[in-house]
């Protein structure tokens, strides 16, 4: 169901259905995002609260320029840094990659894709995270994770080439011996 | 293997994309928030149809008092296409009392076609016509004792299910577009049928002046 007009004036004006009906259209992706660059989930839903307070508190700015989706996700990516930088989770954006100093070496058997990269996700530096989840996840362009983030485009791009190195070898247990992804337990997906 | 290649990697991440999510918090937690912020009003919450549509209001009244008035007129047999006096007809609505089915009744009145010079005079055209409908109503329970066939019970249990299901669709039709106006006013006209004709299994009787 679209998010219209109507709707947007209505939420604007304080109907509760109508902001419930904004927050289950965009809620899984806006989430998604705030989940996916906080590296713990009880963190992550802290900040999505943040998040939709700041959206519906920004609506009667909205001017429809954007897709609805696209400025609500900015208003999360925006909030959900700001919120990381405060906590001193992005204290230095430029850390080495191999700095292995954030990660936790806990071995995880766990063979679901989607697990499995949530957890090889948690273990890269929170800049690359940030990095690798906006460009190579949200689709953003390096020059607009460098606006995002305060480094340069050819900051971003070495973040994320390193970030995809080290994925590349925290992901490796999803390929079996005949070379495939692992999709779910019992199945296999050819890559 | 120590490294998955580019195009593996590739492939999760896009797998990854993809994924459904469930939303990190509940609704009601997001709502207790807007509502310490003010940003929920309880008064708009509530009652957003009436308060921010007051022309739909008034719509709902047209139409389940048509709705009443179709159904009760159909069920003793009267004309189907005949006009009450008095009515929105005349008062450039657009809107027929017709007795053909109460569903029917919002297809000419979404129509569209009359000529409103605001959303004001439109709205008081509706109060008119809600006005012409009570007036008309009672000069009819009063004055007009054509005699009607008294229908079995069981046609109006049967017409009370048909609408029930009438009412499901068009509340399936609701979630889906809850502020579509055409599905509201057919939702609005089945409703107001229904509830006549449920009055009428409940006294099955022939009424006075439908």
């Amino acid at each position: 169901m679209p998010f219209d007009q109507l709707d947007l004036k209505r939420a604007i004006a304080g109907d509760e259905r109508a902001m419930q009906r904004l927050w289950s259209q965009h809620a899984p992706h806006i989430d998604a995002v705030v989940r996916r660059l906080c590296d713990d989930s009880e963190l992550a839903a802290d900040i999505s609260q943040e998040v939709w307070m700041q959206i519906f508190r920004a609506l009667p700015s909205y001017r429809g320029d954007s897709q609805f989706g696209t400025w609500a996700h900015r208003i999360a990516v925006n909030r959900t840094l700001n919120a990381l930088r405060k906590i001193r989770r992005i204290a230095k954006l430029e850390v080495d990659i191999e700095d292995d100093s954030a990660m936790t070496e806990q071995d995880s058997d766990r063979t679901f894709v989607a697990e499995s990269i949530e957890e090889a996700m948690r273990k890269l530096s929170p800049g690359a995270r940030a990095v690798f989840v906006l460009h190579d996840i949200e689709g953003y362009t390096h020059g607009e994770i460098g606006e995002e983030l305060g480094i340069t485009s050819g900051g971003s791009k070495s973040q994320l080439f390193k970030a995809r190195a080290k994925l590349r070898k925290l992901l490796v247990h999803l390929v079996d011996e005949s070379s495939t992804v692992v999709e779910g337990k019992g199945h296999v997906a050819p890559v | 293997m120590s490294h998955l290649s580019e195009e593996q990697l590739d492939q999760v991440i896009a797998a990854e994309r993809s994924r459904e999510q469930a939303p990190l918090n509940e609704w009601r937690t997001i709502a207790a928030r807007a509502r310490e912020e003010g940003l929920i009003r309880e008064s708009q919450s509530s009652r957003w149809w009436t308060s921010s549509q007051p022309w739909l209001q008034s719509a709902a009244a047209v139409l389940l008092l048509i709705g009443g008035i179709a159904i009760g007129r159909a069920t003793i047999g009267l004309p189907s296409t005949a006009a009450l006096p008095g009515t929105a007809q005349a008062s450039g609505v657009g809107v027929t009392p017709s007795a053909s089915t109460a569903a029917s009744v919002p297809a000419t009145s979404a129509s569209g076609d009359a000529s409103f010079a605001s959303v004001d005079d439109a709205a008081a055209t509706l109060h008119r016509a809600v006005t012409d409908y009570e007036r008309a109503s009672q000069f009819l329970a009063a004055n007009n004792t054509t005699g009607g066939n008294t229908d079995s019970l069981s046609m109006y249990l049967d017409r009370a299910a048909a609408l029930d299901k009438i009412v499901n669709a068009t509340e399936s039709a609701l979630r889906t577009a809850p502020h579509d106006p055409v599905i509201n006013q057919y939702y609005l006209a089945t409703m107001g049928a229904r509830a006549a004709t449920q009055q009428l299994v409940t006294q099955p009787v022939v009424l006075r002046g439908f």
